[in-house]
């Protein structure tokens, strides 16, 4: 860990106007909980809980700000070359890596994880334990996330698009239809690690193992922290296109 | 060999050292908006670029089309006189890739000149920089309208061979092309003024297909959830802030086509306002993109 690395990748997430897009989202999917719970005049957990919680919160939210959040930790500096100046400085590389996939996760864990547990809260105040399990599930599942976009981002050179895909077609599109992608939705691991928490959860997650849920996730926060530091030892200046 | 064989002009030469002067036709400034149109229209189909920045285009165009042609295959085969899907509803059935075609190719337009900093060479020259933006714009435009319009036009005129009703054919595809028309200058309109803010691609692919999808998402479950509750006026409001549901309701309402959204506007009041947030949308937009291209120019 290098704090001096954290501080500004944490700088160039939110500086410069850059802040709103991320905090856009989250701020979506708690006025949305608002919107639902004043049309339906204080009755809507137990209808709106899939659609907006697991649907809206779980399936589109967390991915998409644990998405912009990597990208914005790591991508523009390869993109306008200025990583060398980083590279260039007597760290390991693992440990630059690590500094700024820290503060990637630290950051989803807060707007991503934090958002759903305030949306439950307002979606059914009295259920404090369903909400705490499904913040948990989501920070695991945003941390998992973070590590996955990390290594897309190593094996192509197009991050941001191969990580819409696999949020988008592979997680929201081909996951619906078969059943047995669970078993690689990193979606599928947060909703399960939250039902495991909570008996009186239903988020839709299929009868996968809970144990099954938390080896996976670890696993795949493991080898994104590993091949983020190995993209960044074997680093390469190329052009723009 | 000094052969001062041209008149001293009346400014006065400095140096002649004999090239010869360029004395072919001088087009004006409208023809160096045309030709920018036509190479931006270009450019957002690959063409004129790298062999690599063909491939999504060209597949995603294929995408599009060859649904609609698979529609027309099975309809000659089996000699329906209906189409299958009508035509005002194709745009929402194939969102994804339209999304994705309009999210990859506005930065091709938008951001790359402002990020290499070729824009101030453009600027430079007579073209003005509002000039710029407006035909930029229009090639991206037209570059959504072709790339919308086309599988449209093939189920059309697919439906056409296959002798459906011409008139009632020929109303509801003049209907659904309005609809797409306003829906190709939304999109293109928001789009570029995402990827000219951001210039980034990455980012901009990224922050123009969250934001169409996500709000497009909010809509529908919003729409489902007051639906339930029996509150009509919140579903219709919450129509207006996804470019799909908005366009849809004023294709539904003014041009009588088919809705693709759980709650359609059912006045003419609501078809109206429908119609005046999209215009609304198209112009405020325009207007922040010119006023963002002048301030570069005076930069």
């Amino acid at each position: 860990m290098n704090g001096t690395i954290s501080r500004l990748a944490f700088q160039s997430l939110f500086g410069q106007k850059r802040w709103w897009v991320l905090v856009a989202l989250p701020l979506l999917l708690m006025g949305l909980c608002l919107l639902v719970q004043v049309l339906t005049s204080g009755d809507a957990a137990a209808t709106s809980f899939e659609p907006v919680i697991v649907v809206f919160g779980l399936g589109l939210v967390l991915p998409l700000v644990s998405l912009l959040v990597t990208t914005g930790v790591l991508g523009p500096e390869i993109d306008d070359g200025s990583i060398v100046y980083l590279l260039s400085k007597p760290v390991s590389r693992y440990v630059v890596a690590l500094s700024k996939l820290v503060v990637a996760v630290a950051v989803t864990v807060v707007l991503g994880a934090g958002s759903l547990f305030v949306a439950g809260l307002i979606l059914d105040p009295s259920q404090l334990g369903q909400a705490l399990a499904v913040a948990v599930g989501a920070a695991v599942a945003g941390t998992a996330y973070c590590a996955a976009f990390v290594m897309l981002s190593a094996i192509n050179r197009h991050g941001m698009i191969s990580g819409l895909i696999y949020v988008l077609v592979f997680e929201g599109l081909l996951a619906s239809w078969l059943s047995g992608l669970r078993f690689v939705s990193v979606s599928a691991f947060g909703r399960r690690i939250a039902e495991g928490l909570d008996d009186s959860l239903n988020l839709v997650a299929g009868n996968l193992p809970v144990t099954y849920a938390w080896l996976a996730s670890l696993v795949v926060i493991v080898a994104g922290c590993y091949v983020a530091g190995r993209r960044l030892s074997r680093f390469q200046l190329r052009g723009d296109e | 060999m000094a052969l001062p064989t041209e008149a001293p002009r009346p400014g006065g030469v400095i140096h002649d050292i004999g090239y010869r002067p360029y004395t072919g036709p001088r087009l004006d400034t409208d023809a160096a908006a045309r030709s920018l149109f036509v190479t931006g229209l270009l450019n957002a189909y690959g063409i004129g670029r790298s062999g690599r920045a063909k491939g999504l285009p060209m597949t995603l165009l294929a995408l599009m089309v060859v649904p609609a042609a698979i529609m027309v295959a099975v309809m000659v085969t089996l000699r329906l006189t209906e189409p299958l899907l009508n035509y005002g509803t194709y745009p929402v059935t194939l969102m994804l890739i339209i999304v994705i075609f309009v999210a990859a190719q506005a930065p091709v337009l938008f951001s790359r000149d402002l990020r290499s900093g070729a824009i101030s060479l453009y600027l430079a020259r007579p073209l003005s920089s509002t000039a710029y933006a407006l035909v930029r714009w229009a090639s991206l435009f037209v570059a959504i309208l072709l790339f919308i319009a086309l599988p449209v036009i093939v189920l059309y005129v697919g439906a056409l061979t296959a002798e459906a009703d011409i008139a009632e054919q020929s109303r509801d595809f003049f209907a659904a092309v309005v609809g797409i028309v306003l829906l190709s200058a939304v999109l293109a309109t928001l789009s570029g003024l995402v990827a000219s803010h951001t210039r980034r691609r990455g980012l901009a692919v990224g922050v123009t297909i969250i934001a169409l999808l996500v709000s497009t998402g909010v809509v529908t479950a919003v729409q489902a959830i007051t639906a339930e509750a029996g509150n009509e006026t919140a579903g219709l409001l919450a129509g207006l802030f996804s470019p799909f549901s908005l366009v849809d309701g004023v294709q539904v309402e003014l041009l009588g086509g088919q809705s693709s959204f759980q709650v359609p506007p059912d006045t003419t009041g609501w078809g109206l306002l429908y119609l005046a947030v999209s215009l609304a949308l198209v112009a405020g937009g325009l207007w922040l993109l010119v006023r963002y291209y002048r301030k570069q120019a005076g930069r």
